[in-house]
């Protein structure tokens, strides 16, 4: 225990630490994002967050921009 | 889901408009300011960048010579035009997706006048000659505190309008923006700790020296460019590209893995500024790796921007403001490639030092900072004062000029750093240096009259929106009537 | 933990962001103060004489950062064009370090006694009139501009306050002469800091003009002394690349 200690204090040591430390975090989300379907479904309604207030109905450029609304179910 | 698309539906003015539920002057304030120092940053880098071709410019003048004006640019276009417009499309973006008014009126404003008055301390200082002669740092101390308290009310204001959201889930451009302000906080802070010479003295010493001082300046150097300028950009882009393609962002769980990855990659990238130099080889060996790590999350972000439109590319036919943030997508992966490339050391023993490099940066600032922040700005300015924009036609002629001019700026940039880097390192037949420095400086004429030529083109594109801008607020205000009377039935509903 | 309590708490999120953008900066920055061989050790770099020092907080007010590096990387174009490259220790009294990241002019970390103290006066003041293709701009004031020392040593001191050996009291005195010896000890003496300016501006005279002391003298003495401190004759080839 103390020479696993003595190995992750080593400061040449901190490369390799630091690329697990990484590599298994960045496994651990992308597990938890795709691993449920129910949960995969509930971020993607998070993407219509910006199109759920309305501007003022006067459209300044395109007209594009709140036409989609009802896409949302 | 929300109230206010329910009370504010396709019938104008009956109850709440957004301009009285949230706060929308704070907004237009710094909009403008933003305008306001894209003008005068850009005007700055043409005339520093005029300087280098034409010489005489300098006029023997020690307040405009290159050395003091430089700063001047690179503070007015950054913090200036980047950081005013990321306060105003922060602000903006935090109310409409939280649903809810920014938590202070009074501290809001403080942070206008705050952030502003340090900025303009700061030219006149760079012009005296006050400067602690670190690249993007070069505030003196007392400027400094300023900037510092003013970013922790920026937090606080940030942090408490959160908070009142009346949505549970945060918004992933708020996460950007959140990570910006954390870490510009951390570098700002620990990269200008300075001993003064006394308390009225606006000199001062960096506490470290040296190497230390060189990596401290790099982690902040690059991670300026990893914080303010993308990942802040990134938030204002997860909003505005959605908002003005009138679709949601392509995949939400790639953005939360593009935010994690970006945030934690960005920060260990620095040193790749010092590669060769004294600063150990470990060091710099670490930030080339994960250089090349960070392409696979900042192309992560950008296919998510770009594929928000897949289905309706047509909008890029007929939508100049849409065509400005594509094509800011584009130039955020075309020098997200660069970057890494430039950071392996075998690419950066002949990049670095040269123009190649300062390329490079303005691809990034032009290509993808400002023509997101151009796009942005043309989404909010006519909804901001409840109008429609003076001229369309303008945008596009904005988008063009700016388009050419990034063109003959980053080709004219390839040309000079890449030649020079190839001259430096030439031999002849006997073993000898084949060309001396400034044989090289005489190639560089040139390239230096086209790149200065091309930051023209974007300046004018820029004066044409200060125009359009203008005339879109003036037109606003002359309509008046309507205005009125909707603020009269808010006030009344309140 | 689930990710959605961070999603919906915005104080967890601040506090996984700021660990999670800590670690990069910790990792590679705090070894660097305790490595020993981040530093080389080597003979003759010494802190700046007050004039020097003086003549550096002229190098970074006018900002020559932007156009020179001062850092002689290992390769051998750069070594025949500029010198021997440069070691970490030869910036260790560089309150702020001025590497640069930029060659619009050429490296200066070796221009130290490349060129005469005439040269570097007249090419300040006029690039032109001694290199036509040049496209640095001319510095006239600084050779018009009286030198401004009158806080001299409260530069010291604060410098001092951030590492640099200046001495103040008898003991610091002592401690200098046995590392740098007596004759550079004499320069590092915080009280004798304005007589010792004043008495090298006039020796070495770096401008031509004894009328007055300018900031010409003072910028051209920095120059004059920018890579000159280490003696590399004293050293084998291969020694400083244990420490690369």
């Amino acid at each position: 225990m103390t020479e696993l200690w003595s190995w992750i204090t080593d400061l040449g040591n901190s490369k390799i630490i630091a690329l697990l430390l990484f590599m298994g975090t960045f496994v651990a989300i992308v597990i938890y994002l795709f691993s449920s379907r129910r949960r995969s479904t509930r971020f993607e309604s998070y993407r219509y967050i910006p199109l759920d207030d309305e501007d003022s109905p006067l459209d300044p450029n395109t007209g594009s921009g709140d036409r989609n609304k009802g896409e949302r179910s | 889901m929300s109230q206010t698309a329910a009370t504010a539906g396709s019938v104008p003015a009956s109850t709440a408009v957004p301009s009285e539920q949230y706060n929308y002057e704070i907004v237009k304030k710094f909009s403008i300011a933003a305008v306001i120092w894209g003008v005068l940053g850009m005007a700055a880098g043409v005339w520093i960048a005029s300087q280098l071709a034409w010489p005489f410019l300098n006029f023997d003048i020690a307040q405009i010579t290159f050395g003091r004006f430089r700063p001047v640019h690179t503070t007015l276009v950054i913090f200036g035009f980047g950081g005013n417009a990321l306060f105003a499309t922060s602000y903006y973006i935090i109310q409409r997706t939280c649903q809810t008014r920014l938590y202070s009126d009074r501290l809001s404003l403080f942070t206008f006048y705050g952030w502003n008055l340090a900025l303009i301390l700061g030219v006149f200082t760079y012009m005296a000659g006050i400067t602690q002669g670190r690249e993007y740092a070069e505030f003196n101390w007392q400027i400094d505190i300023l900037i510092a308290i003013t970013w922790i009310v920026y937090f606080w204001v940030f942090l408490m309008t959160l908070l009142r959201r009346s949505q549970p889930h945060i918004y992933v451009a708020n996460w950007f923006f959140m990570a910006f302000i954390l870490a510009t906080a951390l570098l700002h802070i620990f990269n200008n700790l300075q001993v003064p010479l006394s308390l009225t003295s606006p000199h001062s010493y960096s506490l470290f020296s040296g190497v230390q001082d060189a990596m401290t300046q790099w982690w902040y150097g690059h991670n300026a460019v990893g914080f303010f300028l993308t990942a802040a950009f990134l938030g204002m882009m997860y909003y505005f590209v959605p908002k003005q393609a009138g679709r949601p962002i392509y995949s939400y769980k790639l953005s939360i893995i593009h935010f994690w990855a970006l945030v934690f990659l960005y920060m260990w990238v620095g040193a790749h500024h010092l590669h060769w130099t004294a600063l150990p080889d470990w060091v710099s060996t670490l930030a080339a790796t994960f250089s090349i790590l960070l392409l696979l999350p900042s192309w992560g972000g950008m296919i998510n921007g770009i594929m928000t439109l897949s289905g309706a590319w047509d909008k890029l036919r007929t939508d100049p403001i849409m065509l400005f943030l594509i094509t800011a997508l584009s130039f955020y992966g075309m020098s997200t490639f660069e970057g890494p490339m430039m950071s392996l050391k075998s690419v950066n023993a002949l990049s670095h030092y040269t123009d190649w490099t300062v390329g490079h940066v303005h691809s990034g600032a032009l290509g993808w900072v400002a023509m997101i922040t151009f796009g942005s700005l043309y989404h909010l300015i006519p909804r901001l004062w409840n109008t429609k924009i003076y001229s369309l036609r303008l945008i596009y002629i904005h988008f063009f000029l700016a388009t050419i001019g990034i063109v003959l700026y980053i080709v004219s940039m390839w040309v000079a750093g890449i030649g020079q880097g190839l001259m430096l390192r030439a031999f002849d037949e006997y073993g000898n240096l084949a060309y001396t420095f400034t044989e090289s400086v005489v190639f560089l004429h040139k390239p230096y009259m086209v790149r200065a030529i091309g930051g023209g083109f974007f300046l004018l594109g820029m004066l044409i929106m200060a125009f359009n801008v203008a005339m879109t607020i003036l037109t606003a205000k002359r309509t008046v009537p309507v205005a009125d009377e909707s603020r009269a039935t808010a006030a009344s509903a309140s | 933990m689930k990710h959605e309590s961070v999603e919906t708490n915005a104080g967890l999120l601040i506090i996984l962001t700021l660990a999670v953008i800590s670690i990069g900066g910790l990792v590679e920055i705090v070894p660097l103060f305790y490595i020993n061989d981040t530093i080389e050790e080597v003979e003759g770099v010494r802190p700046y004489t007050p004039l020097e020092q003086r003549g550096r907080d002229l190098y970074v007010r006018e900002g020559c950062y932007t156009c020179h590096s001062q850092m002689v990387r290992p390769f051998r174009d750069e070594m025949l064009r500029y010198g021997h490259y440069s070691l970490a220790a030869e910036s260790q009294y560089d309150h702020p370090f001025q590497w640069g990241s930029k060659r619009t002019g050429p490296d200066l970390a070796r221009v130290g006694g490349k060129y005469s103290n005439e040269w570097q006066v007249q090419h300040l003041i006029q690039p032109k009139s001694l290199v036509p293709e040049s496209i640095m701009p001319g510095y006239p004031w600084l050779a018009a501009n009286r030198l401004d020392y009158s806080d001299i040593e409260q530069r010291m001191i604060a410098l001092k306050r951030v590492g640099v050996p200046y001495s103040i009291n008898q003991e610091e005195f002592a401690a200098n002469v046995e590392r740098f010896g007596e004759d550079v000890a004499m320069m590092l003496d915080i009280n004798r800091a304005e007589e010792n300016l004043i008495a090298q501006a006039q020796r070495e005279n770096f401008d031509g003009d004894s009328t007055f002391i300018s900031e010409m003298d003072a910028i051209v003495a920095y120059l004059q002394v920018l890579g000159t401190m280490v003696d590399f004759n004293e050293y084998s080839a291969g020694h400083f690349a244990e420490f690369r």
